[in-house]
């Protein structure tokens, strides 16, 4: 069963999927970025994503009464977006007038646009169509679907597998990854986006230069209005073709940490939606397994708490790096810190693994109904301890990279024993038990040598 | 403070409290002694109206006067609401227009017998005005009838029964349209006496007409235009209605004073929760996923021990939810105060993550194999809490809960973790050149929280619902930053908060089961009191003088270190 996941993921179907999925993290996240450059953090994109997807879905529906079916269909979708961003930027504003005017706790009043956003919407909902789940009773329109030229199937190799899954996106698809690169000319090639950065990264010194803050503060609060409400049309007019009361489902949150994921850079914040998507499809395919569906669908909500400890822990290990460097100036030896970092992450990344296994190890001791039986519990014990001695091997050489420095042949072997495990697991799927052990361990130790352990034997 | 003002205040909040507890317990029986003395266990009633009290004398003598803030920000988002409800309103007055009626003519004469008429004398035809939904609705009827000349004729347009409020108007015309009698009204007499079938005033009646000539008239009927200030009127009393079963719903009886107080316990102990780690200036949102584990383990065992005796097992409960809770809330704490992870997003996840742990659990686990619905089924007697008063569900929690804000606030204001949370909380770099272990305090701060809100979620399982069932929370935890802000982080006032923000939720749930108002508007008031409360510059607009006690409340501590240690 395994197996059929496996080949899934690699399928156009399921890339298109992702595409599709990761575009309502995306656009918010665009919003969250410029707004975290800027130094104000917005909290209320869930509550701005929900109040743009109601008012597209209500704004599509009502104008085909109002302009005629015809006309309506045509204009209703691009009126919905229209109006669904104005009133995600109207609460925007509202957030920066009483952060920045009125010096209320930026925070505690996102929280507040984001309780305003989900029921303010089930209110008005309410009062139009007398349902409080979902808006099915209202004739809603879908942003339109860009269908592309049969001409790209013709090109050899990739050109059928490009087409599937580039073919029939929803235009806000495409919009979302080109803002990408909007926002990124936008923030490294235009003054406003040098100013936007110099008031994140320090508000007296920009201050000192003449930079007016409360407006660039101002404004970057209003795009990352706009881009939440983006994403909000896209969850209704795109992703699906109707609001439900708290359609976006903790999307406005995610969206908060992918720029501290994505390393600040709109580039990287994209590739981290990108993830975001992927857990997601993963989530809804691996659900066609013999497993409780709610493991998967808290995927990605693992995921975001280790990118938090990640980010946070590479930042700190690149802070000390960087110190070392100007404390020891000359004799700073690069090569070997680099190493050094190299291997630290993928202690990380090997944690993350090890996360997952002590996650599933409880959940089959505590729900072994759900796992096919009460031997879940011996399997589920097992897997628990085995991840938890492989979390708390690497543990120290996590939160201390100069363990790594002094004990390296110690983090090798940690490195090699877990990354081995976990290969030859993934192998034992496809090959026999004998093959699967001795490449895996080969292949693990060759990961060790090259990403850093051959600079760190050489320096011993 | 001079003494006399202490005492001033003291005196002040007393009398509030008192003067709270008797509004409330004479509304709930009347004002009459027989109907309390009737009513079972009506001592424990009245013990929980002086603990209410007792929670109005603590709001007044701590905040002083930014009591009158709090209460004024309540009453302006309120006031905020009872607008967009009137606004919502305005259509109600549509029902003047909309409903079935019925129209004849009334006559003693013998009737001409002409072909091609809609109407006969006596004879009663009907439809539907304006109906919603309909392609082409009746929006007015012209219907012929013949009469003779010098027949005394009493046209009559009515609603058809008490349920359809159509106010109509009717017209008499002669062949060539001329109108010749119009009426929007009858008299109570016509009411009441002469014609049967009319239903109000409103109807319209034209009395005694004397036909001038043989010949075909027409019976025109319509419903009345509204006049705007009939819309503005209707709009109001909706919303007067709704905002009745808000404001006053909760004490009219004891049933329903008894969802109010089981639903503020549960509240209050979420704010406290908030209370302790916003003081520490840590946006922990964790409350949510910290109940549903404690929800979770007291009713793993409550299921699991249905013979202990209740003295024993209950202690038991509520000891490993409280630890429940403390791990859940250790985690995101480490995560920060070591990692560095920015709690307030690892917390809204981890609260997705415990939700469905929490389904899983009690979906594949806990719920009995052959049960149609994902519950786990009532508790055994023995693990639910004690009732304190009959046909409501208060239970001994209102005592637990009293306990639990008196440790919070021996933890906060008499205990070095305490001081370190207040330190910490108003300056952290100055926290840490003063010698604290800021990183340990930070992660205590957040698993302590957990721990308060980890009996919430018991309660919730054990003295509410009395079994495990999906979305046990509702998003609870959201309305439990609220009731924190709302006391402005002090856990001596949390109970108040907790009563007041609770009663609007009970209310609205009235509101919506009175009259024809969303639930979500009262979610709506709450971001507005949000707003309104945070927003700092208000304070300095509407209290000048109000800043510098609050400093001075905020910022003892740090001034008493300040001259000792540096």
């Amino acid at each position: 069963m395994f197996e059929n996941v496996i080949d899934g993921i690699f399928s156009a179907a399921f890339l298109f999927a992702v595409l599709r999925v990761a575009t309502p993290i995306l656009l918010p996240s665009m919003g969250a970025l410029l707004s975290e450059k800027a130094g104000v953090i917005n909290i209320g994109l869930e509550g701005m994503m929900l109040s743009s997807a109601f008012t597209g879905v209500v704004v599509s529906a009502f104008s085909q009464d109002w302009f005629g079916f015809e006309t309506g269909v045509t204009i209703g979708p691009w009126l919905g977006l229209a109006l669904g961003v104005g009133v995600a930027m109207l609460l925007s504003l509202a957030l920066a007038f009483f952060h920045l005017n009125m010096k209320g706790d930026l925070i505690l009043s996102g929280i507040a646009i984001n309780i305003f956003g989900s029921s303010a919407t089930v209110v008005i909902m309410y009062e139009l169509t007398g349902d409080r789940g979902n808006t099915s009773t209202l004739a809603s329109l879908q942003m339109p679907f860009i269908q592309l030229p049969e001409i790209i199937n013709q090109i050899p190799i990739v050109g059928q597998f490009a087409y599937e899954v580039f073919n029939n996106q929803s235009i806000m698809t495409w919009i979302a990854f080109i803002s990408v690169f909007i926002v990124s000319f936008f923030l490294y090639r235009t003054p406003f986006g040098m100013h936007l950065r110099a008031v994140g990264e320090n508000p007296d010194a920009a201050a000192s230069v003449g930079i007016n803050v409360k407006r660039v503060r101002y404004q970057s609060l209003l795009i990352s209005g706009f881009f939440a409400g983006l994403g909000g049309i896209h969850m209704s007019m795109g992703y699906l073709q109707l609001f439900q009361r708290d359609m976006t489902n903790g999307r406005g949150f995610i969206a908060l940490v992918t720029p501290s994921l994505g390393g600040g850079h709109p580039v990287g914040t994209m590739v981290a939606s990108t993830i975001f998507g992927f857990f997601d499809a993963l989530g809804i395919r691996l659900g066609s397994l013999e497993i409780p569906p709610q493991l998967p669908q808290s995927i990605p909500y693992f995921a975001t708490v280790l990118a938090l400890v990640i980010y946070a822990l590479q930042r700190r290990i690149s802070n000390r790096v960087s110190e070392m460097r100007t404390a020891s100036g000359e004799a700073f030896d690069a090569d070997f810190w680099k190493s050094i970092q190299r291997i630290s992450i993928l202690h990380m990344l090997l944690m993350v693994v090890s996360v997952i296994g002590v996650v599933t190890g409880i959940s089959m001791v505590t729900t072994p109904r759900g796992f096919g039986g009460d031997d879940a519990i011996l399997a589920g014990a097992l897997i628990f301890i085995a991840s938890v001695v492989l979390l708390l091997i690497s543990m120290p050489f996590v939160t201390d990279i100069f363990r790594i420095q002094r004990r390296w042949a110690a983090s090798g072997i940690v490195t090699v024993a877990s990354l081995g495990i976990y290969l030859t697991l993934l192998l034992s799927l496809r090959l026999e038990m004998l093959i699967s052990v001795v490449i895996g361990f080969v292949a693990s130790a060759l990961v060790w040598y090259m990403i850093g352990g051959r600079v760190l034997m050489r320096s011993e | 403070m001079t003494a006399f003002r202490t005492h001033l205040l003291l005196i002040l909040g007393g009398l509030s409290g008192l003067a709270v507890t008797l509004f409330i317990t004479n509304t709930m029986f009347d004002g009459s002694i027989e109907k309390m003395s009737a009513t079972p266990t009506w001592q424990n009633v009245v013990l929980v109206n002086v603990l209410i009290g007792a929670c109005i004398f603590l709001f007044v003598v701590e905040l002083r006067r930014g009591a009158i803030r709090v209460l004024l920000t309540v009453v302006v988002a309120l006031i905020l609401g009872f607008l967009v409800t009137f606004v919502f309103n305005l259509d109600s007055s549509l029902r003047f227009t909309r409903g079935e009626f019925r129209v004849q003519v009334v006559s003693e004469a013998e009737a001409l017998d002409v072909d091609g008429v809609d109407l006969e004398y006596n004879r009663v035809r009907g439809g539907h005005f304006n109906k919603p939904n309909v392609v082409e609705p009746v929006s007015e009827v012209a219907w012929s009838f013949a009469g003779g000349e010098g027949d005394v004729v009493s046209l009559l347009a009515y609603a058809k029964n008490k349920r359809s409020s159509v106010d109509p108007l009717v017209e008499l015309r002669d062949e060539s349209g001329a109108v010749l009698a119009s009426a929007t009204s009858a008299t109570v007499a016509q009411v009441e006496e002469r014609f049967d079938d009319l239903v109000r005033v409103t109807d319209a009646v034209i009395a005694d007409f004397q036909l001038p000539a043989d010949g075909t008239y027409t019976l025109y009927a319509r419903p009345e235009e509204l006049a705007t200030g009939t819309i503005m009127t209707e709009a109001f009393q909706q919303t007067n209605v709704a905002f009745e079963a808000l404001l006053l719903g909760p004490i009219q009886r004891v049933n329903r004073w008894g969802a109010w107080i089981q639903d503020a316990i549960t509240l209050i102990l979420i704010g406290l929760s908030f209370a302790i780690v916003f003081r520490a200036e840590q946006f922990s949102l964790g409350a949510e996923g910290q109940l549903y584990f404690g929800a979770l383990v007291s009713g793993a065992i409550a299921l699991n021990s249905p013979n202990v005796p209740s003295i024993l097992i209950i202690p038991i409960i509520l000891l490993a939810s409280g630890t429940a809770g403390f791990i859940y809330g250790l985690i995101p704490g480490a995560l920060k105060a070591y990692l560095g992870a920015n709690e307030l997003v690892s917390t809204l996840m981890l609260n997705v993550i415990a939700t469905g742990f929490f389904d899983m659990v009690l979906y594949f686990q806990l719920r009995p194999i052959d049960s149609a619905y994902v519950a786990t089924g009532k508790f055994p007697a023995n693990t639910v809490l004690p009732v304190i008063v009959e046909r409501t569900q208060v239970t001994i929690a209102v005592f637990l809960v009293a306990i639990v804000v008196f440790f919070c606030w021996l933890l906060i204001r008499r205990t070095p973790l305490g001081y370190e949370i207040r330190i910490i909380g108003s300056n952290l770099k100055f926290a840490d050149y003063g010698g604290v272990n800021s990183r340990r305090t930070i992660m205590l701060s957040m698993a302590l929280s957990g721990v308060v809100a980890g009996f919430a979620g018991m309660h919730l399982a054990n003295g509410i619902y009395r079994e495990l069932i999906l979305d046990l929370s509702l998003a609870l935890a959201f309305e439990g930053v609220v009731v924190a802000l709302l006391a402005r982080l002090n856990v001596l006032v949390v109970p108040f908060a907790g009563l007041l923000y609770s009663y609007l939720r009970v209310g609205a749930q009235f509101m919506e089961r009175d009259a024809n108002a969303s639930f979500e508007l009262v979610r709506m008031i709450q971001a507005i009191i949000i707003l309104l409360i945070t927003a700092e510059a208000l304070v300095t607009i509407f209290q000048g003088r109000q800043k510098r006690a609050d400093i001075d409340e905020k910022g003892h501590a740090v001034e008493a270190l300040e001259a000792g240690d540096v």
